[in-house]
């Protein structure tokens, strides 16, 4: 009697955290289609108002928040394929809008972007402004060697992050003999260096930058032409959009294997007191320096697909702004969370397209609404979680 | 005592700038003794620690563990050799669970590298799972109420359970050599009394390991320590058992002071 009672709980309680996960992923897909779609300003700035007002209410019910976050970690599997499912099946629900792809390829690869600046400023605390310059050098590597030595997509692929992972490490270099604050200002100064030298340099195509990058090529279909699946016909973003997708996909797994190893818990041990970690056997020049070249790797790869998808690049593609903005993302978002790094990266990619109608006060309308956010939620929009263990 | 010597400094001298913070110390530290360090602030007590832990260089002088010469060596690969130690003003992981804390306290026995945690995911995830375990046997032992709070961030631990909590962290490296820092500082006389329970009941479970405490405490210098370490102004005063170190008149001048003097008659 009593087993059968607590197994019918047991299956209730699933059941329940099932519709909370599904509820929540469709819920949160259905916004973002409605966002993207969204042309009057009026709807905009009234889904921006809803979005506030979820966020004040988990604010203020953090059981609710609790039993959502419950729910996920209850039905991880469940959540990742159904995930995965919308991910797949949202070019489907965007009336063939090109706009509204560009839009989800940009801020995918502002995703990967942040997730990768994560690595340094979210778990260790190390200020890196040289990100979007890590960036530029996947997206130029990539493009030299595709025009120069017709090296496929590909190949170039792994080839540019392997150069971008080299930038990385010479830039954690100073690391070794720099404090944190000085730090800083070293990265700032490589990211001027690099966008000064892609200006300058011959090779690169001075300040006009590359042209004429080809579109990558999968079993002979060109990434150019539309995308036709079950006889329905997508427009041809929709293959970057599949493939940053995958990016992002590498990027959470990039993020969440780190996060629960020994390599993410120095991170954080560095973040939170450096001499105490050191006293622990971390070796924080090691980490720091790995937090770099992690961090390079992801760019890289994420600099390649948008050289590949745009097919022509320039120096003021990668400028410290673009470091700047990637570093808001970060912490708007909230630092150390995957989730809050992705909605951050998103939210603030869309926001100034939307807010085109404000024209003038575009930035401004831009800066009120991501302190407003920063008011309901100081932490980030998805603060930094304790680390939870099986059993 | 006539165990082995574990850990012995010669001729430790450490100066900043013009001012010299330590001068000509010499000490050992046998296998299961506890070495009381007392001296008046600024004596030199912290530099002594930050020397033999690898923060501070030494101006000259030596330090060795079983023989093998660590100065010049870097704070953390001397942890790896066996030295743990607690703060003065504890640091802890705040932002951090408690359980976490002492995991971090294991890194030098854990392996996983970067190619590890993303390509060998269950190898990492084994590795992190084991030392979990043994973080939540270690959390257990030291104080049940600790290991309660293990979920916890550790910055919202009261002040004893901190305390207790660096000492954990530091045993999870399993060390032959545990300095304690002001352990009691911030302490109430019932706080105080716990601790020296604990570290007896740390003694008796672990009879290799050595200790060094630098104390204010007298009570607790008065009857943990198997010899005490006088210092002032970074030279070496005295030596020897609380009992004769307490009658030399220099000792009691320099440091001991009317409030302490009073203890010992008490
Ligand atoms: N990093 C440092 N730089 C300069 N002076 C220091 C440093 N560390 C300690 N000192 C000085 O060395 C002396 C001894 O300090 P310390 O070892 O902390 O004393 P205590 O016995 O109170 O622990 C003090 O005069 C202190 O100011
Ligand atoms: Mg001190």
């Amino acid at each position: 009697m009593s087993v059968s009672v607590t197994a019918t709980r047991r299956t209730s309680g699933a059941a329940t955290a099932l519709s909370i996960v599904a509820l929540t992923e469709i819920g949160s897909a259905a916004f973002l289609r409605q966002f993207l779609l969204a042309e009057d300003w009026r709807v905009v700035v009234g889904l921006l108002g809803f979005f506030a007002i979820v966020l004040v209410a988990l604010q203020r019910l953090p059981t609710v928040e609790a039993r959502i976050e419950g729910a996920f970690s209850a039905q991880g599997r469940f959540a990742t394929l159904l995930g995965i499912a919308i991910v797949l099946l949202f070019p489907f629900l965007l009336e063939k809008s090109t706009y509204a792809l560009h839009l989800l390829i940009i801020a995918q690869l502002y995703a990967v972007l942040a997730l990768a600046l994560n690595f340094q400023l979210g778990s260790a605390n190390i200020p890196n402004f040289a990100t979007g310059a890590s960036y530029g050098i996947g997206a130029y590597a990539s493009a030299l060697l595709a025009l120069n030595w017709d090296v496929s997509f590909w190949l170039a692929l792994p080839a540019a992050a392997v150069v971008a992972t080299i930038f990385g490490f010479v830039l954690g270099v100073p690391s070794m003999r720099t404090r944190d604050s000085y730090l800083a200002l070293v990265t700032i100064a490589f990211g001027v260096v690099v966008h000064q030298l892609l200006n300058n340099l011959e090779f690169t195509g001075g300040p006009n930058g590359l042209v004429g990058i080809p579109a990558p090529e999968l079993f002979g279909h060109s990434f150019a032409s539309p995308l036709v699946i079950f006889g329905h016909s997508l427009p041809s973003q929709a293959n970057f959009y599949y493939l940053s997708a995958a990016l992002v996909g590498v990027s959470i797994l990039f993020a969440a294997r780190l996060h629960h190893s020994r390599i993410g818990l120095a991170w954080n041990a560095l973040r939170a007191d450096e001499l105490a970690a050191r006293c622990q056997g971390i070796n924080a020049t090691w980490y720091k320096v790995l937090a770099f070249v992690v961090d390079a790797f992801l760019a890289g790869f994420a600099g390649t697909i948008y050289a590949f998808y745009v097919g022509f690049i320039s120096p003021d593609n990668f400028t410290f702004l673009v470091s700047v903005t990637i570093m808001t993302m970060v912490i708007a978002g909230g630092m150390d969370n995957t989730l809050g790094v992705i909605v951050g990266a998103f939210l603030l990619t869309m926001l100034p397209e939307k807010l085109r109608a404000f024209s003038d006060y575009r930035i401004l309308f831009f800066g009120v609404t991501v302190i407003a956010f920063l008011m309901i939620r100081p932490q980030g929009i998805f603060p930094q979680r304790l680390r939870r263990y099986g059993g | 005592m006539s165990a082995p010597v574990i850990l012995e400094g010669s001729g430790l001298t450490m100066r900043f700038g013009g001012l010299v913070a330590m001068a000509e110390v010499d000490f050992t530290l046998r296998k299961g003794e506890i070495l009381g360090i007392i001296g008046p602030n600024g004596a030199g007590k912290s530099t002594l620690l930050n020397i033999i832990t690898g923060i501070y260089v030494p101006s000259s002088g030596e330090v060795r563990l079983s023989g093998e010469r660590l100065n010049g060596q870097p704070a953390h690969r001397i942890v790896g050799k066996g030295i743990a130690r607690t703060f003065q003003s504890s640091r802890l992981f705040g932002d951090l669970s408690v359980l976490d804390n002492v995991i971090i306290g294991r890194h030098t026995h854990m392996k996983t590298g970067i190619f590890d945690a993303i390509l060998r995911r269950s190898k990492a995830e084994a590795e992190l799972a084991e030392a979990a375990d043994i973080a939540e046997r270690l959390l257990k032992a030291v104080s049940r109420g600790l290991y309660e709070q293990r979920h916890r961030p550790a910055a919202e631990l009261p002040q004893a359970d901190r305390r207790r909590l660096e000492i954990a962290r530091a045993l999870a490296s399993e060390p032959k050599v545990l300095l304690l820092d002001e352990p009691s500082s911030g302490m109430d006389d019932a706080d105080t009394d716990a601790l020296m329970d604990d570290i007896r009941a740390l003694c008796a479970e672990r009879p290799e390991l050595a200790m060094m405490i630098i104390e204010h405490d007298m009570r607790l210098v008065a009857s943990l320590p198997h010899r005490v370490l006088v210092l002032d102004y970074g030279q070496k005063l005295a030596e020897g058992s609380y009992e004769e170190v307490r009658l030399i008149p220099r000792v009691q001048e320099a440091y001991l002071g009317r409030k302490a003097t009073q203890n010992a008659q008490a």
